[in-house]
């Protein structure tokens, strides 16, 4: 018995040795890089095109809003952070937040990663300091403003400001937006406008003080579609960005999907030709598996996915810039 | 391989905030929840496998198959428990480390009765016959019992630390993986490979497999002790 358990173990250990020494020759291959060894070569190949806008919007949950539990029966008294939620709303589109996120990036990428919008609603209204009770406020919100880093930049600023705490819960738009529905969070920030609106209808945003509406847009930037310098599509010399998803779906070129009910999937589900008729769903693509990969996972990994398969792929440009400065990989938080 | 390993060992070095605070909340949390498994489970197992009582065949495949319990659906119902609209909601445990404590003893303590049950019905019946011809109590019998078992009980412990510590879906559900509160090392791996920051999830799974180490190296020294 010993002698099969000795054996396997031996086994294994060649195993992992063969497995270390394999990898060796491609870190060789690249010395002078010390993180992974990716290098991009996706680029961005149609943007600034008008359908391509990507604008966020806050909205504060409303804590009277019609909660129902997972066996759908109402709930009514859900607590949430108001307070908190309102302060992190009126400091997020106050002057001073508004210009630290409008600045976000350009230092580090030379480029801008969010805009203002001109008609995004301005407070002027007083924040006051965290007490115990509303020190926490729940953010739920969408990968692509925490995994460029601008949450991490902004929130530190208003955390030591006022003594709030700020905790983020960051997934797709679609799971951000779920996760308020079951009485999870105070804020969110997300970018789909349908899903947004949705949200609105059924009751669960609140109007907060000085404002005029539940659904607070403020920034935007815009979706890029990228793809290999090489484009085999041509969709460089499209004539706008639904010609540029014609050409690729005509050709058959891989197309890596978020495919995780993000903003960014919401999106790229619209600019498809209508007749091909994709969606959320996942039988609405099986006949275009050979070249759409539904990946259901983050904008990093779809990147990195895209990069690997010489792929096209939707993404945000605040996103895909970090993606690019950093080598092929998304800075640490 | 080899850059990750660099990695790991500069990121140990650094001193970094975060990684101090991933790797406090992972410790803690797979401490309390192991602990708290073996308290819960040793008992059970001793009497699962000691007594003689009816519906206790049915109580070990009920055990058995709890310990198949796939973590993703120990997280999900335990979500659904703790949420804002939840039944659970007034405790507030959504989000915190004592949420993901208590989904995690769910997942264990079948895990360690399972150990325990076997081991014990094994031993148990000579043991008893032996303590009746020696006339002693039955309390005593069992104090022979657990003291027979401490080599049991410590391997015992330290798979539900190695299940703590190795777990994720049920962490990541109830915990969120908020960044300084409940992220661990195993959500922070995972948050790394969505960022396509593979190279620093790998450091990160390097340390996890040192702590684990350590923690191996720490009680087999206790368990030779205990041996002899």
């Amino acid at each position: 018995m010993k002698k099969y358990i000795s054996l396997i173990l031996v086994l294994i250990m060649a195993f992992s040795l063969c497995a270390c020494t394999s990898n060796a020759p491609e870190e060789t291959a690249t010395p002078e890089v010390t993180e992974a060894p990716a290098s991009v070569d996706l680029e961005i190949l149609v943007e600034q095109d008008d359908s391509m806008i990507n604008t966020y919007s806050l909205l504060a949950v409303n804590d009277k809003a019609s909660f129902v539990d997972a066996d759908g029966n109402a709930v009514n008294d859900v607590e949430l952070n108001t307070a908190g939620a309102d302060a992190l709303i009126n400091w997020l589109l106050s002057d001073e937040g508004k210009r630290l996120a409008a600045d976000y990036g350009y230092a580090e990428y030379g480029e801008f990663l969010f805009y203002m919008l001109e008609n995004a609603p301005a407070s002027e209204g007083v924040i006051p300091n965290a007490t115990e009770e509303t020190k926490t406020v729940r953010l739920s919100t969408t990968t692509s403003v925490n995994d460029s880093g601008l949450l991490g930049y902004l929130l530190p600023i208003f955390q030591k400001e006022y003594g709030y705490e700020v905790e983020v819960f960051s997934a797709g738009t679609g799971k951000a937006i779920a996760n308020a529905k079951m009485g999870n969070a105070d804020v969110i920030l997300v970018h789909a406008k349908a899903q947004e609106e949705a949200f609105v209808e059924e009751g669960f945003a609140r109007v907060i003080e000085g404002m005029d509406a539940e659904r607070l847009s403020y920034m935007y930037n815009f979706f890029v579609l990228c793809g290999p310098a090489a484009d085999p599509a041509g969709v460089k010399s499209a004539e706008d960005v639904l010609a540029a998803f014609k050409l690729i779906a005509d050709g058959g070129y891989t197309f890596v999907s978020r495919g995780d009910g993000s903003g960014t999937h919401t999106k790229e589900l619209a600019l498809w030709p209508a007749e091909l008729g994709i969606t959320a769903e996942q039988e609405s693509f099986a006949d275009y598996t050979e070249w759409y990969v539904s990946s259901n996972a983050g904008m990093g990994v779809c990147l990195t996915m895209a990069n690997e398969q010489g792929a096209y792929i939707l993404s945000d440009k605040a996103t895909f810039l970090t993606f690019c400065a950093n080598d092929g990989v998304l800075p640490e938080a | 391989m080899s850059t990750a390993l660099q990695k790991a060992v500069e990121f140990i070095f650094s001193g970094s905030a975060l990684l101090k605070d991933i790797i406090g909340v992972t410790l803690r949390m797979s401490l309390a929840s192991s602990l708290a498994a073996l308290l819960i489970g040793v008992p059970l197992g001793i009497i699962l496998g000691s007594g003689s009582f009816p519906g206790k065949r049915i109580l070990i495949v009920l055990n058995r198959t709890l310990m198949g319990l796939p973590p993703v659906v120990c997280g999900l119902l335990c979500y659904l428990m703790f949420c804002g609209v939840g039944p659970l909601r007034h405790l507030k445990l959504l989000y915190t480390v004592k949420g993901m404590v208590i989904a995690q003893i769910i997942l264990i303590t079948p895990i360690v009765v399972g150990m325990m049950e076997p081991f014990i019905s094994s031993v148990y019946p000579s043991m008893r016959e032996t303590a009746r011809g020696l006339g002693i109590s039955r309390r005593r019998t069992l104090g022979l019992v657990i003291n027979e078992s401490r080599y049991q009980i410590i391997s015992t412990y330290l798979m539900a630390l190695s299940r703590a510590l190795a777990e994720v879906g049920a962490v990541s559900m109830v915990g969120g993986a908020i960044a300084y509160k409940t992220n661990v090392m195993t959500t922070a791996i995972m948050n790394f490979t969505n960022m396509g920051n593979f190279t620093t999830a790998l450091a990160l799974g390097i340390i996890l497999l040192a702590i684990s180490l350590a923690v191996n190296i720490v009680v087999s020294l206790m368990q030779g002790g205990a041996d002899r």
